[in-house]
């Protein structure tokens, strides 16, 4: 009895198992910032093609050191040059595969009922801005969002009026919710992050020759099966997948 | 500290002021947590029991955004603090909050536990003899549950050494002001290569938490010594 039980388990077990063994989600590993984006595009794939595919967020470097360490993802998404360098560097991209997918531009933001239009340029009054209280950034020498911050800061000459007027945040989301609370005056974030907080506008975005292009590369993993991958990246470069990037004010940089 | 740059000996020294502080601050609060669950019956002691133990249960980051719900800026109580003339946002007495809400529950559990084990005879006995309530509590309860008070405080300052989540969600992390231990070396293995340096602040952080344990079991033995002395 106790036999035919384990064994009929076994059976159950394999049937669960087999289809998994046969066609396996196809697995995107992506930076944090994409999640609205990515997972309406994948939606949008699935009604399209049938073929379904996992996405798993969070901050590039944690997705990096994940891939190094043999991560099972098919496709990475970075949120900057020197993560999917890094990853490269560690011979785990298909070579050829990788391209720049998006772009992003980096906004100053504040809580709405406080936003006015401003031209930021060198003349911007950020100390006025400010009056006293913080500017929430990303941290500045870890987090991508923090360091096109303070490039852009240093460039404008503008880095000297809020270097100990800083609140660094773990991200770039995290710095957003501060603005959006009230808590600090005012907040440098994507163009992308603005889009989705409706606590915040937009005061101006910073000229994007401030500071190095923010840019999301893309590329296929060692291990990821073409056949299965190469789908999916066609389909987020072709117009039908494109959309959902721009809408959440990214911009497309692959023609 | 010779091999640390300022900003490491900086949030070095933080975090041991802020660990210290939390674990101060939590002692009160903590010891009459534990002795309500312990020894008294009323309405609501699950849910007293239940709201205790939720920061061991709630991601530390969402732990953090309800601080910054109610105790920022605009937050109910953070507005009535700024009245009182007390600001918690982007200072370190705000990371000393957040630390001490998430090392509290296992502040309560020591204490509680140890509480629990006093024999209750020793209460009557002293209640019997005529001693009020009050002073039941500080010559036969308090004394007797030292070792579980001095465990507790110690996990206390383990737990608010290392966190992490909720202090950088609640007060960021700015450096010489709440950028804590964890918080230093979290921004470390962030950057492409940071890897060694964070390395060296974990072992640091090793070291403080093992020194902490070490001394709490010696005195705590020294205590256990003392107290079953009294006894026999």
């Amino acid at each position: 009895m106790v036999r035919l039980r384990v064994s009929f388990m076994l059976v159950a077990l394999s049937l669960l198992l087999a289809p998994a063994a046969m066609a396996r989600d196809v697995v995107v590993y992506a930076a944090a910032s994409l999640k609205t984006a990515l997972d309406d595009a994948l939606t949008a794939y699935k009604a399209e093609t049938g073929a379904s595919a996992t996405a798993a967020y969070a901050a590039s470097s944690a997705l990096a050191k994940q891939i190094e360490a043999g991560a099972p993802a098919d496709i990475f998404i970075s949120a900057d040059q020197d993560w999917m360098d890094h990853v490269s560097a560690a011979g785990l991209v298909q070579s050829d595969s990788r391209f720049t997918f998006l772009g992003n531009q980096l906004a100053l933001v504040m809580e709405r009922s406080q936003a006015q239009r401003q031209v930021i340029d060198a003349q911007l009054n950020i100390t006025g801005i400010l009056n006293g209280r913080r500017l929430a950034v990303g941290d500045v020498n870890a987090v991508p969002a923090g360091r096109y911050a303070k490039a852009a800061l240093t460039k404008l000459g503008l880095w000297d009026k809020v270097a100990d007027k800083l609140a660094p945040a773990e991200n770039v989301r995290a710095a957003l919710a501060l603005v959006a609370r009230g808590e600090a005056a005012a907040g440098i974030v994507y163009a992308s992050d603005a889009r989705v907080e409706p606590g915040v506008a937009i005061v101006g975005i910073f000229p994007a020759d401030s500071h190095p292009p923010i840019e999301y590369p893309v590329a296929m993993l060692k291990g990821a099966d073409p056949a299965a991958a190469q789908p999916l990246l066609d389909f987020l470069k072709s117009q039908s997948g494109r959309r959902f990037f721009t809408n959440q004010g990214f911009t497309v940089l692959t023609k | 500290m010779g091999p640390f740059t300022a900003e490491e000996t900086t949030a070095i020294w933080l975090s041991v002021k802020v660990a210290c502080w939390a674990t101060g601050i939590s002692l009160g609060p903590g010891i009459l947590a534990a002795w309500l669950l312990a020894r008294r019956t009323f309405p609501g002691r699950i849910l007293l029991d239940a709201l205790i133990h939720l920061p061991l249960v709630l991601p530390p980051v969402v732990t953090g955004y309800f601080l910054l719900l109610l105790f920022g800026r605009k937050g109910p109580i953070g507005q009535l603090l700024a009245q009182a003339g007390i600001s918690l946002s982007f200072n370190w007495t705000g990371a000393v909050l957040a630390c001490s809400v998430m090392a509290f529950p296992l502040l309560v559990r020591a204490i509680r536990l140890s509480m629990e084990a006093v024999d209750t005879r020793l209460e009557d006995a002293a209640a019997g003899l005529g001693a009020p309530p009050w002073a039941v509590f500080f010559t036969v309860t308090l004394p007797l549950s030292l070792p579980g008070i001095l465990s507790g405080a110690i996990l206390c300052f383990a737990k608010a050494l290392g966190e992490f989540g909720a202090t950088i969600t609640f007060v960021a992390a700015i450096p010489g002001v709440t950028q804590t231990l964890p918080a230093a070396i979290y921004g470390l293995t962030q950057v492409p290569g940071g890897d060694a340096a964070a390395l060296r602040l974990t072992l640091v952080a090793a070291m403080i938490a093992v020194v902490a344990v070490t001394a709490s079991e010696l005195l705590a033995r020294r205590v256990r010594q003392q107290v079953e002395g009294r006894d026999a």
